[in-house]
């Protein structure tokens, strides 16, 4: 069915026109109900594109009857449907959120700036994730990262400004990375497709060896920068604490993984894993990745700020999934697309909670949070909850990520890599723990705090809800989730 | 209708999720309400096992690596049944003790969860259950730890989470050395590791079957308070004197022996652990914490730290029974299980009852308190001659079993290891007995205390101490039918 397979089209399509619609509408509350509106439609559309893969298995979809390599096409798999569903529904949620405190937050008058952004971002995001052309892929990168510099700079204080010049600074870096690598591709090969670059590839291999090894580092690097990959993750921090609550879920629930899914289609379908083998990179990738988990928690160990302290816990998180791809074996390669799904749902719950501790204090510091699971229960939980996931208690994403990224590990051959995993979660109970122990435990703590004082009512609290059980149907089911994506892997 | 098995599991989830509600759990039905609770969910778990014996209900099956299952087999039943039944005293006696502390419903939600947990690692049947279950079981007793809500009582706390988890990191690493190789990790009598495992000249699966082995070891051995990882449990002793009585003499120092019980005979098999050659790296460490218990447990001053101390010689004790691989010690092992459970809580549950008539906690105050808490002391000196084991007592049973494995290992060593800290354990005990009711010293400090009334605690208090010293003199007069069972659990690992 061609009119189906163009939903995953029609949904980034919509999500533009929308966008452009918006700001020219006088109502705040009409504006919202649009974005709730078009977000709803875009989750069922692409829920629906979901399950015609889990029917196909794979399809193409061209865009303007102009057939691959000329025309530019939508390749959608299992891990296209997946992170796609994945970014819809993290953005309903977090649109859903923001419908709530928003204004709050941000001046009045950007409010529908706010909602064309998140519509921006969403259509570019997706865009990265189905376009199998490459020039058409940094396009929405760049789009991607103009909308999301938006959403950080949108609160108009001063550090918001220097952390938005700091991402759009090194982002324009690793654009131009990414776009002198598609280059260098394109005089080897002469196309722009995925797959037809691919299979040019891996006839001239031969003389161009180091061309190849040019163009991977610099897509590595340059993605890597979008990524936050470890030692070029500097920009995060600054730009996810500063920026207003529902766009840091946002950001670091599923802006920095596009990135990597677009990494991944580099390196394992249009490079493949022939090329790949007899070069360094994944050994590289698998370094910055386990340093990445270490240090990003040992950072986040000595914040004093919460949302700092929850924006470098992104730092190690991004390591497991560089890890994965680092192993390179299809295990490896899997629980890192799992674990794109696994941590884009628990950040997003993490930051939105964190975000509402913020609101209804307006204390910042991991110390002023004390007792806060007096006042905000239900809040806490389900922050308890996201943090118990990243500590990898079982059953929840986390612990499934870590056990067979372990395993992986062990296929790879490389025991003292357990270590490093293990060592990585011991480091999660160290600064997510304190936090949950004390806000609901310790008679000082708990002194002069009124039960549910500060709680936001039930309502508001709904979409926050939805992602933890979301969270937590992903950890149960896990095993159909992995069996589906790794029957897409590509063959090594 | 196999799927009856989750029961003594859930129910008592439930029933601890009710009881946060205040407007349908009123203050008043609270109490009620929770002895309903446990004793209701001790005969369903009679009733269960006896009519599903053996069943295998999987709860969630992800894939062969995630697959969650409970299988009760006979040591499970076993270890659920006294888990169940110590329960049921330990309820009665905290509704009295509870009455000092604050957040008193607090204290019973988390109880009753954590009765659920405990039976859910009583009825795991492969590792992986085991494991989540054994998570649990630190988080859902954290809260019971710090109840106090003190300063001193979160830094406990903190130990103990920090002992627990990076304890569960060690078994997560075990788990995945020994599945890498064997692709299973399900509970059997006598074990899954084979000789086929082992991978014939390639040492390399050797080795990574022996520090598979040797870390699931040491991470149970964090709970079951094996040295050099045993000091979570003097400082958690900061807690309710019900916690301390039920969790670090039975629930969750239990659950960790239980679960290297399960490791060695169900996992691996007395003949790989043998062939792995583990216990030679594993004795010194037990023998350390046999000795090194009774010795730190002779220069407390604080009673129940002095009790935690002996608690940690004791254990000690069952784990020598564990790793000495031959039938005789495992017979010793179970019943000192079972024994040092039940002798445990009553020593606990008499310090609780001193410090709760009279205030005092140092061993130095208690000259002379028999004379004024005559039913409770005897029950007290009664459980410590048990404990030390002297015939006839219940003690003496397990001992003898203990000591007889001892001599089959052909190593006298661990013989006198035994002989020794029986000797230190009365010489750290039963002092406090005889001073109790033979000391010639004046006591202002307790003739100060209610006017020289007896001092013996009310009956829901009194009740459990004596009918638990009743079980512990049973146990030793006629032991047969317990011996007997364990000899059959026993019987089918070997």
């Amino acid at each position: 069915m061609q009119g189906l397979h163009l939903t995953s089209l029609l949904s980034i399509l919509i999500l533009m026109i929308t966008a452009f619609i918006m700001p020219v509408i006088k109502q705040r509350q009409l504006v919202t109900k649009i974005s709730l509106a078009t977000m709803g439609v875009v989750l069922v559309m692409l829920a629906l594109v979901a399950v015609d893969v889990a029917r196909v298995e794979h399809y193409t979809a061209t865009i303007g009857h102009y057939d691959a390599p000329f025309g530019i096409t939508f390749d959608i798999g299992p891990i296209e449907a997946v992170v796609g569903v994945l970014f819809a529904f993290v953005s309903t949620m977090v649109v859903w959120y923001a419908s709530f405190g928003i204004h709050k937050e941000i001046k009045e008058n950007r409010v529908k700036l706010f909602y064309t952004l998140i519509h921006l971002l969403l259509a570019s995001l997706l865009g990265i994730v189905f376009t199998s052309d490459l020039f058409n892929s940094f396009v929405f990168i760049e789009v991607s990262t103009l909308a999301a510099c938006g959403l950080i700079a949108i609160k108009d204080k001063p550090e918001n400004i220097k952390a938005t010049m700091k991402y759009l600074i090194l982002s324009s870096l690793g654009s131009g990375l990414v776009l002198m690598g598609i280059a260098y591709l394109y005089s080897m090969t002469g196309h722009l497709n995925m797959r037809a670059i691919h299979e040019t590839l891996q006839v001239s291999v031969a003389g161009n060896e180091r061309a190849i090894l040019v163009s991977l580092t610099m897509f590595t690097i340059g993605l890597g920068i979008k990524a936050a990959m470890f030692p070029l993750h500097i920009w995060l921090p600054d730009a996810h604490a500063s920026a207003p609550g529902p766009s840091s879920a946002i950001l670091s629930g599923i802006v920095i993984k596009a990135p990597v899914v677009l990494l991944f289609k580099v390196l394992f379908m249009v490079y493949g894993h022939e090329i790949l083998k007899d070069t360094v990179i994944l050994n590289l990738i698998l370094i910055f990745g386990a340093t990445g988990m270490i240090m990003g928690s040992l950072f986040a160990r000595v914040q004093t700020d919460l949302k700092r302290m929850v924006a470098y816990s992104s730092v190690a998180q991004m390591g497991y999934i560089f890890f994965g791809f680092g192993l390179g074996n299809a295990m490896g390669m899997t629980i890192a697309i799992y674990h794109i799904l696994a941590h884009g749902l628990t950040k997003s719950c993490l930051f939105l909670s964190v975000s509402s501790f913020i609101e209804q204090t307006g204390q910042r510091d991991i110390d002023n949070m004390r007792g806060i699971g007096r006042e905000m229960p239900i809040t806490l939980a389900i922050f308890s909850l996201g943090g118990l996931s990243m500590v990898g208690i079982p059953m929840l994403p986390g612990f499934v990520s870590k056990w067979n990224l372990a395993l992986a590990a062990i296929d790879y051959g490389q025991i003292f890599l357990l270590l490093i995993i293990l060592a990585s979660s011991l480091l999660n109970v160290s600064y997510y723990f304190p936090i949950i122990i004390n806000g609901y435990f310790g008679n000082a703590n708990l002194e002069g705090k009124i039960y549910k004082s500060k709680m936001k009512p039930v309502r508001e609290l709904v979409p926050l809800i939805l992602l933890s059980i979301m969270m937590v149907i992903v950890g149960f089911g896990s095993g159909p989730i992995l069996d589906w994506i790794a029957s897409a892997m590509p063959s090594l | 209708m196999t799927f009856l098995i989750v029961l003594p599991i859930f129910l008592p989830w439930l029933a601890s999720i009710f009881a946060t509600q205040s407007r349908i759990i009123t203050e008043k039905r609270l109490k009620p309400y929770v002895a309903v609770v446990v004793i209701t969910n001790f005969i369903v778990l009679f009733t269960v096992v006896s009519l599903f014996p053996k069943v295998r209900f999987h709860l969630l099956m992800v894939n062969r690596f995630i697959d969650i299952y409970l299988r009760p087999d006979s040591l499970g039943i076993l270890f659920a049944v006294l888990a169940s039944l110590l329960w049921i005293f330990t309820t009665f006696y905290a509704f009295e003790y509870m009455k000092h502390e604050n957040r008193v419903r607090q204290f019973f939600v988390f109880f009753l969860f954590t009765l659920g947990v405990t039976i859910g690692i009583a009825f795991s049947g492969n590792m992986f259950t085991l494991y989540i279950f054994y998570e649990l079981l630190t988080l859902a007793t954290f809260p019971l730890v710090i109840h106090a809500g003190s300063e001193e009582a979160l830094a406990s706390g903190k130990k103990y989470i920090i002992y627990s988890f990076s304890g569960a990191t060690l078994v997560l690493l075990g788990m995945l050395l020994v599945f890498s190789i064997t692709n299973d990790l399900s509970f059997l009598p006598g074990g899954i590791v084979n000789f086929s495992h082992f991978g014939g000249t390639d040492h390399n699966e050797f080795i990574m079957l022996l520090v598979g082995y040797l870390s699931l070891f040491l991470g149970f051995g964090v709970k079951a308070a094996l040295a050099p990882f045993h000091s979570w449990l003097p400082n958690a002793m900061v807690a309710p004197t019900p916690v301390s009585a039920l969790l670090h003499a039975v629930a969750v120092v239990k659950s960790g022996i239980f679960s290297l019980m399960r490791t060695t005979y169900f996992l691996f098999g007395p003949v790989s652990v043998a062939m792995l050659g583990a216990s030679n790296y594993l004795l010194p460490i037990i023998v350390l914490t046999i000795v090194m218990g009774s010795l730190m447990a002779l220069h407390q001053d604080n009673l129940k730290k002095r009790l935690a101390y002996s608690t940690i010689s004791q254990l000690g004790y069952i784990i020598l029974g564990i790793a000495l691989l031959n039938q005789d010690a495992f017979i010793g092992a179970l019943l000192h299980l079972i024994n040092h459970a039940v002798i445990k809580i009553t020593l606990f549950f008499v310090a609780g009852a001193i410090y709760y008539q009279t205030g005092f906690k140092y061993v130095h105050q208690l000259d002379g308190i028999g004379k004024r808490m005559k039913v409770t002391m005897i029950c007290f000196g009664l459980s410590v001659i048990s404990l030390i084991g002297i015939p006839p007592t219940n003690g003496f049973v397990s001992k003898w079993y203990l000591a007889l494995g001892a001599l089959k290992a052909h190593n006298v060593l661990y013989a006198v290891a035994l002989l020794l800290s029986a000797f230190l354990t009365a010489a750290y005990l039963l002092p406090i007995a005889v001073q109790a009711f033979f000391s010639k010293k004046e006591t202002p400090e307790l003739d100060a205390i209610g006017e020289g009334k007896s001092l013996d605690p009310s009956d829901t208090m009194l009740i459990p101490i004596f009918l638990l010293t009743a079980i512990v003199i049973l146990l030793g007069i006629l032991p047969n039918p317990i011996v007997s069972i364990v000899t059959r659990i026993a019987g089918e690992v070997f």
